[in-house]
């Protein structure tokens, strides 16, 4: 897993990626700390932190688009492949990699604080929470471009549906406002659920009785629960997007309150997509 | 040292393998022939676990690819069609990231890098970045890195593709020169090289083995008669009449003339007869002097594209 994560780490600063990350990620932090806290005249740093989110939307494809399809394309992956070391290495390796930049990049901007520190006083505490929060929630991001970087062999297709997957998970609560509670739309999003979860079976096992008995008990669970607790479907698409949304989770961060749950869903969120990833190269492999 | 049984692999309908059987034993150089698209790279790639077979088993030195992957892959050293080279990387930088993923230890790394280095005789671009070697540096490069970790197996795949005659040629010597304490498996689509290095020849065509025998007994087998081809001074008709006449003689065609004056003549015979001596005795007493003789037998060529024929036919 080192060899990897030090050859990914090196191929960031031998190619112009870990600069152009590194620079936009500080232009932009300095910006915002020039503004907010140096222009305003105010100590709340974690406001700076909050401001830069924008940021992700164009950095993290940048980190992660390279990954795992350069090698796809550039055949290399037949040189990992083919070591005898394990794919979970490889791939962890890969995505701890992007991570450090990430994190080497944030470090550069606790100058911040500190300069500020010189100052007068600041709430330490919440600062590095705010910090805290803010790289976890990089890192699910992160794990999302890594995924997406698995599923082609085009830098610039994986590029684009990051941000596009990246810009839906921004909008989601905006989403989700607009989303109809009443339960027939709720039972409608059930059934769109389960054929949609068919069509994957199928896709990926080619094994169309499975897939048709996986909806039917779908269906036969959609009807059930409609019977015994319709209220089930009130409001559950929203319920169900709400999973989904990352930014939401962030606001506690932001106050500077290090809580529980939000820090184990971003982790979560971020293992649950590296494990994906996995599993979708030892797909490719089996296709 | 390489089993493989009932190995398939198919891509939704399309059967890229359909079930081969073969087995490679130690120290021995095994040349896999076939057309482009007969199944070679999928064979190569499924014993090296770069993918996974539908249905039957491949095992190196007993053990099952399936079952004990990174056992497996680490005797095995893999030079893929396409080099798997990091080209922002220099040679040395390449290569001991290679030692690193394949497991090598930290205190022999150095000196068995040089030791490859010295084979493959890329020591002295050591320090160049490999996007700026030449094609033929490149292949020795991949060649240097399936070498790292002293593997007991070698596969190669098409690992003279696109070089020059004298890197084919050094590669080839590298290749027998590796033979002597490796086992190979070795793809191609030029003939010449497999029946110059091999040991023995497997010849896939549509996924499926079609022939496989030393290339001696693979020329000898299909040999169903000697042909010659000469060339007398003299006319075509009357030459050819002397010819005929000689016992053994099952056909001979004039060819055309490619010499002023002379006529060329393919002459087939019964193997149990050498009419070399007869022909000559013949054409000497008719005085029409032979002005070349040249014996026609098959190549690996011709057995090459009879084989791949005969299974087209048969479908």
């Amino acid at each position: 897993m080192l060899a990897v994560f030090k050859k990914e780490l090196r191929a960031y600063f031998t190619s112009m990626t870990g600069y152009i990350f590194m620079a936009s990620f500080l232009f932009f932090t300095g910006l915002f700390f020039t503004l907010l806290n140096l222009g305003g005249g105010s100590p709340n740093f974690n406001n700076v932190l909050s401001n830069i989110q924008f940021i992700f939307l164009l950095a993290v494809p940048m980190l992660t688009m390279r990954l795992i399809a350069e090698e796809a394309k550039q055949k290399t992956d037949q040189l990992l492949l083919t070591s005898p070391l394990p794919l979970r290495d490889i791939v962890v390796g890969k995505y701890l990699a992007a991570v450090s930049v990430f994190l080497g990049a944030l470090v550069i901007t606790f100058l911040y604080p500190m300069i500020m520190s010189t100052m007068g006083e600041i709430a330490w505490s919440e600062i590095i929470g705010g910090y805290i929060g803010f790289f976890l929630f990089g890192c699910a991001l992160i794990a999302v471009g890594l995924f997406i970087s698995s599923v082609t062999e085009n830098q610039v297709v994986a590029a684009v549906l990051t941000f596009t997957a990246l810009l839906v998970l921004w909008l989601i609560d905006a989403i989700i406002q607009g989303l109809p509670i009443d339960r027939t739309s709720g039972i409608f999003f059930a059934g769109a659920l389960v054929v949609a979860l068919a069509a994957v079976i199928y896709f990926t096992t080619k094994n169309i009785y499975v897939s048709a008995g996986t909806s039917l008990v779908g269906l036969v669970a959609i009807l059930a629960a409609y019977i015994f607790k319709p209220a089930f479907y009130d409001g559950l698409m929203p319920r169900v997007l709400q999973w989904f949304s990352l930014y939401s989770r962030y606001g506690e961060f932001d106050m500077g309150v290090l809580s529980l749950s939000p820090m184990v869903y971003y982790i979560t969120f971020s293992s649950a997509f590296v494990f994906l990833t996995i599993r979708m190269l030892e797909k490719k492999r089996w296709s | 040292m390489i089993q493989v049984e009932n190995l398939t692999k198919r891509y939704g309908q399309h059967v890229a393998i359909d079930s081969l059987n073969f087995t490679v034993d130690s120290g021995e150089i095994l040349g896999f022939l076939g057309p482009n698209g007969a199944g070679k790279t999928t064979t190569m790639n499924i014993l090296t676990g770069y993918i996974s077979a539908t249905e039957g088993r491949a095992l190196v030195d007993g053990v099952d690819i399936l079952e004990e992957p990174e056992k497996v892959k680490q005797m095995i050293g893999y030079l893929p069609e396409f080099p798997p080279l990091y080209l922002d990387m220099t040679v040395d930088e390449y290569l001991d990231f290679v030692s690193d993923i394949k497991r090598v230890s930290q205190t022999d790394k150095k000196q068995s890098l040089e030791k490859i280095m010295d084979l493959v005789r890329i020591g002295d671009v050591r320090k160049r970045l490999i996007k700026n070697l030449s094609k033929g540096y490149k292949q020795r490069v991949g060649l240097a890195q399936a070498l790292v970790g002293n593997p007991k197996v070698l596969v190669l795949d098409e690992p003279t593709v696109g070089l020059d005659p004298k890197q084919i040629i050094d590669i080839r010597n590298l290749i027998s020169e590796l033979g002597k304490d490796h086992t190979i498996i070795l793809s191609s689509h030029i003939l010449s090289e497999v029946s110059a290095v091999c040991e023995r020849v497997i010849i896939i065509n549509k996924g499926s083995i079609v022939a496989s025998d030393t290339p001696d007994n693979l020329s000898k087998g299909l040999d169903d008669g000697t042909k010659l081809l000469i060339r007398v001074a003299g006319p075509a008709k009357q030459a050819l009449k002397a010819i005929k006449e000689i016992q053994g003689v099952k056909f001979a065609e004039a060819q055309g003339s490619k010499e002023r004056d002379t006529v060329d003549i393919a002459i087939e015979s019964v193997p149990e007869i050498d009419i070399r001596k007869s022909l000559f005795y013949a054409m000497s007493k008719a005085s029409y002097p032979i002005m070349m003789m040249k014996s026609m037998g098959l190549t690996l060529e011709d057995i090459f594209l009879q084989v791949t024929n005969q299974e087209t036919e048969v479908r």
